[in-house]
């Protein structure tokens, strides 16, 4: 994919024109974001055909609410792929309780350090937020890296993690204040 | 990474919720209250902002070749007509008036006709689902008139006005809920810069549905005294849609 295509500038006049109903536009997205959005299906769900499903609703989700996307609050890369984060879990959690057996140490966690091509870019917001995942304690962030990819409940992740509600609310809070600290520094 | 102070309650809830912790209960509270409180619903979405890159890290993968064909079949005919549809509305309500003039003529205006509203079937989802909707303005397309979240569970409507208080001096505005090819339902009046909690009846919860929408529009005192719809200009319109 090339960047240029999914930069904003080329982004957001297509987001106007799918608000008016231009099915043209809303496949030039489909043709600049499918792999991306394709990609957060199958990380979440680990099921190509489930993935394949969502990726269809979340088309669909994005040509309903084209109206209600705003520049000024999102860049259109972000909000298409939280909406696309959002119903792969849906889709996770109506599987129902046991897709939350898997003890959180078990769990295949994305370290965030990649290609040299990646690292260049370290100011970018990605690197950024993953130094700032790194800043913390191992245990928290695994614990916020599970809770983003799988929309895994306080509840689910006290059980699965063997440890009281509370304890877990506390050090996912601590890591979101101290995430939010990093992140404006 | 040196210590960083505690989050307010609020922002910690916000926090929660873009991280996807809450359980359903707690996620619909959260849902309401964004609905409710601008400010928690822009904390809401600055968590978003801060967790997304995230998902920068995962890998592109295309999806098989037929996949776009398979959504351009599932694309509602002709969703996006509700701005046609509401227009046309305001146009066979207005009559001569023009908007200017409709700002401070006080009195009744009676459409000659009663609206007629030209739509696609909506497909109907299944009940339980939370949905929301952000009434933009009719004229900038982008300001937020009025905002509203629907509880299943709870069989009501929170409608939060977000123009300022007594700003409607001698109009009200009206609430309406538009669904498939059937009239306008009047959800009531809502006060300049109030919250209100519209309990549903029964026969309304069924519409209550992705792709249905809600506007708003100005009228006389009482309300329109057209029983199939506004009878004055519709300020603004928004779709109910998943959250």
């Amino acid at each position: 994919m090339a960047a240029v295509a999914t930069s904003s500038e080329s982004l957001n006049p297509l987001m106007a024109r799918i608000a008016e109903g231009d099915r043209g536009a809303l496949r030039q997205l489909y043709e600049a974001t499918s792999a991306k959005l394709f990609g957060v299906c199958l990380r979440i769900l680990s099921d190509r055909e489930e993935s394949e499903d969502v990726l269809q609703d979340v088309y669909v989700t994005i040509w309903r609410r084209a109206d209600r996307f705003d520049a000024s609050r999102a860049s259109v890369m972000t909000w298409v792929s939280t909406i696309a984060r959002n119903r792969a879990i849906d889709r996770l959690r109506a599987r129902g309780p046991m897709a939350y057996a898997e003890p959180v140490e078990e769990l295949e966690i994305p370290d965030g350090s990649e290609s040299a091509e990646a690292l260049l870019s370290a100011a970018d917001d990605r690197n950024r937020l993953s130094h700032c995942l790194g800043e913390l304690d191992d245990r928290t962030e695994k614990v916020i890296r599970t809770a983003f990819f799988e929309g895994v409940t306080y509840e689910a992740l006290a059980r699965r993690m063997d440890a009281p509600l509370g304890t877990v609310k506390s050090w996912i809070r601590r890591g979101l204040a101290k995430l939010k600290g990093c992140l404006q520094s | 990474m040196s210590e960083a102070p505690d989050l307010s309650e609020a922002e910690a809830l916000a926090a929660e919720h873009a991280l996807g912790v809450l359980n359903a209960r707690e996620r619909a509270d959260a849902e309401t209250r964004m609905a409710q409180d601008p400010a928690f619903a822009a904390d809401v979405e600055a968590w978003r902002q801060r967790l997304a890159p995230m998902l920068d890290s995962v890998k592109a993968i295309p999806p098989p070749s037929d996949t776009w064909a398979r959504i351009e079949r599932l694309l509602p005919a002709n969703d996006n007509t509700l701005a046609n549809r509401v227009r046309f509305w305001r146009n066979s309500a207005m009559g001569g008036f023009g908007l200017a003039a409709a700002g401070i003529v006080a009195a009744v205006v009676v459409a000659a006709q009663g609206p007629q509203i030209v739509t696609q079937e909506v497909p109907v989802q299944p009940q339980g689902q939370l949905l929301s909707a952000s009434v933009v303005s009719q004229d900038t397309r982008v300001q937020p008139l009025f905002v509203a979240a629907y509880d299943p569970d709870r069989k009501q409507l929170i409608v939060t006005s977000l123009l300022p208080e007594g700003s409607e001096r001698d109009k009200v505005h009206q609430l309406w809920l538009i669904a498939g090819q059937e009239n306008p339902k009047s959800l009531g009046l809502v006060e300049s810069g109030k919250a209100k909690v519209i309990a549903l009846p029964a026969e309304l919860l069924a519409k209550m549905s992705e792709g249905a929408a809600l506007a708003v529009s100005l009228e006389p005192p009482g309300g329109s005294k057209n029983p199939d719809g506004p009878s004055g200009p519709v300020i603004g319109v928004g779709k109910l849609s998943r959250l």
